[in-house]
């Protein structure tokens, strides 16, 4: 959730881009609309995005028998941590000719890891765009 | 002649032997070599994604409800949803008990998730919200709200199932590769298909867990 945060606060270096953005979530169109409309993680907290009530900005795409997310290698259907976990999250950059051209898992290893994530995607995206 | 005795049993043996291997789906999943316990989170995901795409397709429904009573919480989770997905009303009554009893929080959540795509259960579902657990209260809201909508979850994820995905497909996207296709549905229910937009701009995809 704080990767799609993050990303939302780098919109208009996207859009520059003339990039597509999709976030994946192997879950029914019910709990990914909720994922895309409601800030129900990370609203009402202190943070930085506790007052927002949206904090996705990507298009969110329902992908509810983990189809895409097996295909791409990053389904689970696993226990982590005590909780249930289908996919592992994962980035993909792909350019104009259709090509992957970048992969990057979030280590989530600081509270802040998910800024240098994204800054690394918009990085890859400026390559993909050229 | 103990050779030639020692033979003869074998070859008796032998279609015993395979015989006593787990054929079902079900059973298969109860004997992965990987469960999807914590230690296993990295390795044999795809058995895991094969299995519930054909507990699901396979739907054996007299087997699935006699699983839902089975010992290990992860084959009574699969279950709750399956059945729920295959739109089994007659199993309602078994997914509200392991709601209200079952000790395990994640058989809790995937039986009142099931009630939700079921549609049945209301009394059951709001009993949910106040589960001690928050992952068990927090998909109980959701199924809560599911109950309201006119959109038929069950009907969209048997859908999402009937596509098999090969084993040998799984893991394919690699860097300097061409990006899979795939298929899926905007979260305001438009249809998308990933190779309508590639080659046109750049892409970035982020696969989510709900809250990483």
């Amino acid at each position: 959730m704080h990767q799609q945060a993050q990303l939302r606060l780098k919109k208009d270096e996207v859009e520059k881009l003339g990039a597509l953005v999709f976030v994946v979530l192997a879950m029914d169109l019910h709990r990914t609309r909720m994922f895309k409309e409601e800030n129900l993680l990370l609203g009402g907290g202190k943070g930085k995005f506790g007052k927002e009530k949206s904090i996705v900005y990507a298009t969110a795409l329902s992908d509810p028998a983990g189809y895409a997310s097996a295909l791409y290698g990053v389904a689970r259907k696993c226990l982590r941590w005590g909780a249930w976990v289908e996919n592992q999250p994962h980035w993909f950059v792909i350019d104009r000719k259709g090509k992957i051209t970048f992969k990057l898992e979030p280590k989530f290893d600081t509270p802040t890891a998910y800024e240098k994530d994204v800054d690394l995607v918009l990085e890859e995206l400026k390559k993909a765009a050229r | 002649m103990h050779g030639m005795i020692i033979a003869l049993a074998g070859l008796f043996l032998l279609p015993c032997a395979g015989l006593s291997q787990p054929t079902s789906p079900i059973e298969r999943y109860r004997k992965l070599e990987f469960p999807p316990k914590d230690e296993n989170f990295a390795k044999g995901w795809q058995e895991r994604v094969a299995l519930e795409y054909e507990i699901i397709n396979t739907a054996d429904l007299k087997a699935l409800r006699l699983a839902l009573k089975d010992e290990d919480p992860f084959v009574r989770a699969i279950t709750a949803r399956a059945l729920s997905i295959l739109g089994d009303k007659d199993s309602a009554d078994a997914l509200a008990e392991l709601v209200k009893a079952d000790k395990e929080y994640l058989v809790r959540i995937r039986a009142v998730e099931s009630l939700g795509y079921l549609k049945m259960k209301p009394q059951v579902i709001q009993m949910a919200i106040e589960d001690r657990d928050l992952g068990v209260s927090w998909v109980a809201k959701l199924a809560a709200d599911q109950l309201k909508s006119d959109t038929d979850y069950a009907k969209q994820l048997r859908e999402a199932y009937a596509t098999p995905i090969q084993r040998e497909a799984m893991g394919t996207a690699k860097v300097g590769q061409p990006a899979p296709d795939f298929t899926a549905q905007t979260s305001d229910g438009k249809a998308f298909k990933l190779s309508t937009i590639v080659g046109k701009k750049p892409i970035a995809i982020y696969f989510a867990a709900y809250d990483g």
